[in-house]
């Protein structure tokens, strides 16, 4: 599920969720739509990090920027699509996870005081509706993909403007 | 009169599991429950597919878990069809296997558990200096034990502290009574978590090259897939050796230093004294059981003196319960073996969120699992324990060297620091059984044999039109079986009993109580506001959940809340 083969690609897209767990897998899910949309930039690696928490510390060093999708529940209207910058992300979740089915605050934390992260980090989520066992998307969730998708593709086009003043834009909108 | 303690969890998903603590008029646990309070039933999105894709499914059931499910899953469609895998199929699953126990283990300790007993804010008081000589003398030969080291690494820990963003660090209970560590102990605790949050980085990546790039390792029915390189291979090496360094140099005189300190945990949190081991690591392939690194058995009531044998297959050991669980079973039956197994969910408990469950209802969407009717332990120190009673050499060398530096009897093992040490002292089998499987790799291949799989059966057409299989491993957290019906080339019926279904077992039939449930039983409560010690019990089964636990005093009021991650 990678797409840009080299492992320091700068831009990190790290898909957080269970797959097993209807709305919960939608991070995973936006990495497969835009490893098929083929649409990344050399410089960006698509990581399917399931609810592997720690273990993916890994793949967070060395990178400039991170991109994390994810479900995020803030208790808005399932569907609703969410940006949340790095020191936002930080300070959630305080007592919600385990390294086990670690959530994104978790794992930036533990990044943090290695000193292993990214200068930016965002989070672009879905409010899930439905969290039961079952592999498909509610239907909230599946009418708000194309606007999600939108989203993450105007956050990687920032983040890779960003990048050293080169302007790369491999991620510009298909109508 | 008694309280009630509940601890229940907030996950990222709401939810998983949940421990009600009913305390005696003296602060003593006297009853416990503990409860899964979310329905998984992945069983159900198996049945109907292909057998060959179900290890991909079965491997995004838990996060940390996904190797050791989906080796269970090719195992059991392997057994089903009847495939046997090339010895190096066999060698790099267990390579996969170890360096994910040697991993779990070490993040467990350092991560999840040493907060229980590691105070981080008392660490800002300790003298650099004096946490060097303390380092040099508990570790002589871990590199960083320099007095300037020590001051860095409290000089990051200050700033988060400063800064309100204990992070990590904030799940536990700064300066409660129940922490005996002096400063310079904890100083020195902390700088290894650190270190050990690093390193892990590392000893992943083995699982990168013989897994695929992809963070969800490859797997395969009848062999493995992997491309295999030499130059990765010594980077393996490197890796091996790092991890030796580590588990030797730093882990277990840590572990040692800690388990010091708290002498009386050697008498708390025993609970079942029933052990039970499937047995891994096959060395002559998974059909010989006489040759598993880990040998299988079951110890009953503590009694060392015999290992009985166990059978996945045998309809009259290993059935599931259902009494105080919320599912239902067809008219008549009230224990099924897991080839038998129907997952068919009823709930009947009170509409969440709820104060309280009953222990006398259903209260858990955890089944009961049984061997021969008796609720077991399952885990690092009933592996540990059964090596012992086998009478394998190298089990009780490392288990007797450690009670020989602690200065206790055996029957310190049957505790909640006895599993938290057995975790530990496996980790030592299991990092030097690491590098003894991948020499055995490289002298294949230097032989020139490469061959990583059977593809002769691959295609359904070559399967019986019906058959059944079983699968099993040693997940770091306990023995894991998985159970697959064949028919006509698709998954007619799965069932999975996972390692935390045994510890975190509710009530059966018969009233007996789950491991967790029983190791909490008898523990004095310092403050049951804030409820460490059940943490401590908790942690050191290393529950693959997250648990919420509920602390109820005597006049059934509610005391504390607490997630135990």
């Amino acid at each position: 599920m990678t797409v840009g083969s080299v492992e320091t690609a700068r831009v990190l897209v790290l898909g957080l969720g269970n797959r097993l767990l209807s709305d919960d897998g939608v991070g995973p899910v936006l990495v497969d739509t835009l490893a098929a949309e083929g649409e990344a930039a050399a410089e960006v690696e698509l990581v399917d990090g399931g609810t592997q928490g720690l273990m993916l510390l890994s793949r967070i060093a060395g990178r400039r920027a991170l991109l994390i999708l994810d479900a995020v529940a803030l208790g808005a209207a399932p569907g609703t699509v969410h940006v949340l910058d790095g020191p936002a992300v930080l300070a959630s979740g305080g007592a919600s996870s385990t390294a086990h089915e670690a959530n994104a605050g978790e794992l930036l934390r533990a990044a943090a005081l290695l000193g292993d992260l990214p200068a930016r980090v965002t989070v672009v989520g879905i409010e899930p509706a439905e969290l039961r066992t079952g592999m498909d998307l509610s239907e909230a969730v599946t009418r708000a993909l194309p606007a999600a998708l939108q989203t993450i593709r105007d956050v990687l086009r920032d983040m890779l403007a960003a990048q050293e003043g080169i302007c790369v834009s491999p991620c510009q909108a298909k109508s | 009169m008694s309280r009630r303690v509940v601890v229940d969890p907030i996950t990222r998903i709401e939810g998983h599991l949940r421990v009600e603590a009913m305390l005696n008029d003296r602060g003593v646990i006297e009853n416990a429950m503990s409860s899964g309070t979310m329905w998984r039933g992945i069983e159900v999105i198996l049945q109907g597919r292909d057998p060959r894709d179900a290890w991909a499914f079965c491997e995004r059931i838990c996060g940390v878990c996904t190797t050791v499910h989906a080796l269970a899953s090719v195992r059991a469609v392997e057994n089903a069809i009847g495939i046997k895998v090339p010895q190096n199929a066999d060698i790099i699953r267990n390579i996969m296997f170890l360096t994910q126990m040697v991993q779990d283990h070490v993040i467990h300790f350092y991560h999840l558990h040493a907060l229980d007993w590691v105070d981080v804010v008392s660490a800002l008081k300790a003298t650099p200096a004096a946490t060097a000589d303390l380092a040099q003398k508990v570790s002589p030969t871990w590199h960083n034990s320099s007095p300037g080291y020590f001051a860095d690494v409290q000089g990051t820990v200050k700033k988060f502290v400063e800064s309100g963003q204990l992070g990590i660090f904030q799940n536990a209970y700064w300066g409660h009574p129940a922490y005996k560590l002096p400063p310079e102990a904890n100083l020195m605790a902390v700088a290894h978590y650190l270190e050990a949050l690093r390193w892990q980085k590392e000893i992943v990546k083995i699982h990168t090259i013989f897994g695929g790039k992809n963070p969800h390792p490859n797997y395969l029915v009848g062999g493995m897939a992997s491309a295999i390189n030499m130059e990765r291979l010594n980077y393996v090496r490197d890796l091996i050796t790092d991890a030796a360094r580590m588990v030797e140099g730093m882990y277990i005189p840590d572990l040692l230093a800690v388990a010091s300190f708290y002498p009386e945990w050697t008498t708390i949190g025993g609970g079942l004294g029933n052990y039970m081991v499937y047995g891994d690591l096959p060395q002559n392939g998974i059909g010989d059981p006489s040759r598993f690194r880990f040998p299988g058995g079951v110890i009953l009531n503590k009694n060392l003196g015999e290992v009985l044998p166990v059978d996945l297959t045998d309809q009259g050991q290993i059935r599931e319960e259902i009494a105080h669980s919320w599912y239902e079973y067809p008219a008549g039956k009230e224990a099924l073996h897991p080839w038998e197994g129907v997952t068919a969910p009823k709930y009947t408990g009170p509409k969440p969120p709820y104060k309280q469950l009953d222990e006398n209802g259903k209260y858990t969407w955890l089944k009961a699992p049984r061997w021969k009717g008796n609720a077991m332990e399952v885990g690092p120190l009933a592996r540990m324990l059964v090596g012992y009673a086998s009478g394998r050499a190298d089990f009780k060398e490392v288990v007797n060297e450690a009670l020989g530096k602690l200065k206790v009897p055996a029957t310190a093992l049957f505790s909640t620091l006895g599993r938290t040490a057995a975790r530990g002292l496996e980790t030592r089998l299991a990092v030097n059984w690491l590098g003894a499987e991948f020499d055995h790799l490289m002298t294949n291949l230097k032989s020139g044999d490469s061959a990583t799989a059977d593809t002769a059966h691959w295609e359904p057409s070559t399967w019986p039109a019906d058959c059944k299989g079983f699968g099993f491993t040693e997940a770091p957290r306990g023995s894991l079986g998985h159970w697959v019906q064949i028919h006509g080339g698709k998954i007619a019926n799965y069932q999975i009993v996972v390692p935390s279904t045994w510890n975190a077992s509710p009530k059966d039939g018969k009233g007996q109580h789950g491991a967790y449930e029983a190791a909490l039983m008898g523990t004095p409560m310092a403050d049951p506001l804030r409820p460490v010690e059940i943490l401590r019990t908790i942690h050191s089964f290393d529950p693959c959940l997250a648990c919420a636990s509920h602390v109820i005093g005597p006049d059934g009021r509610k005391l504390s809340e607490v997630v135990v991650r």
